[in-house]
């Protein structure tokens, strides 16, 4: 089943190139939901039925890090996949991702062919 | 005036990404336009992009476009036409400027938390100055788009 996928971004443009990559890559997925800080992604997850998470890093109000570590507290929501897609790609801040149980980084930028071959196998 | 300093080293590495970011998600073919430069005049009818960095190296990664390209630019990014400096354009430019900043962030460390990137932000107006106070290695690097030149800039302290 296409899965509903949430962007969490504070800048409009990268939600919108981050969805356009998705329809090239000739992804399947369902619902595309868009969030711009951390704060409005755990809203919307608490609200909608969303399958996997594309977050920022560096973002105002609460940042891709922080929103990991908030929602591993939240028992409703702490399983649903977060997937980071970031210019912060440095092996000290993925690792703090993953730790936080992010399962995989994408760096900005990105084609829809690289969209298709690391995210093709979480959709 | 042509440049050459401590910036030869990344310089290639910048270009590079410029031109990744372009082709790969501006959709815009462009190409190097010059030699760095280590100064640019007042910039006319033009919006900046900047993204600061803080940390083990301190400074600040901005873009430069005359408007007319800013819309361009923008056009392609989003896929929609534009023709005034609006929301869209401040945050496509910025963002620009971002995923640059992040690179430079790259280029100069593959750790991560030892430098820290500001969030991007831009100005714009008829004519404005981007100047640095600090002691700082600087190089401007230009581009060239279709509907004309842009310029990529890095100042760090020294």
């Amino acid at each position: 089943m296409a899965k509903n996928v949430l962007l969490v971004d504070d800048s409009s443009t990268m939600r919108k190139i981050i969805s356009r990559s998705l329809r090239q890559a000739g992804l399947d997925f369902g619902e595309i939901y868009e969030a711009g800080d951390g704060q409005e992604a755990l809203a919307m997850l608490e609200k909608e039925s969303i399958d996997i998470v594309l977050s920022d890093i560096n973002m105002p109000n609460m940042n891709g890090i922080e929103f990991l570590r908030e929602k591993g507290n939240r028992p409703a929501i702490k399983d649903i996949p977060v997937f980071m897609i970031s210019t912060e790609t440095g092996e000290d801040i993925i690792g703090e991702a993953k730790s936080l149980g992010a399962i995989g980084a994408l760096k900005k930028p990105f084609t829809p062919d690289k969209v298709n071959e690391v995210l093709g196998p979480f959709m | 005036m042509n440049g050459t300093n401590s910036f030869s080293e990344i310089n290639d590495k910048i270009i590079e990404a410029t031109i990744e970011i372009f082709t790969g998600m501006v959709m815009m073919e462009i190409s190097v336009g010059g030699e760095p430069l280590l100064t640019l005049g007042p910039l006319k009818n033009s919006i900046t992009g900047m993204i600061g960095l803080a940390g083990i190296h301190k400074g600040v990664l901005a873009v430069h476009f005359p408007k007319q390209v800013a819309l361009d630019v923008t056009s392609s990014f989003l896929g929609m036409e534009v023709s005034e400096i609006d929301a869209d354009v401040q945050d496509a430019i910025g963002e620009i400027a971002n995923i640059l900043g992040g690179n430079l962030k790259t280029i100069l460390s593959d750790r991560g938390k030892d430098i820290q990137l500001s969030l991007p932000s831009t100005i714009y107006g008829d004519q404005y100055a981007f100047t640095s106070q600090a002691d700082v290695d600087q190089v401007i690097l230009p581009f060239q788009a279709p509907s004309g030149m842009f310029y990529v800039e890095v100042e760090l302290e020294r």
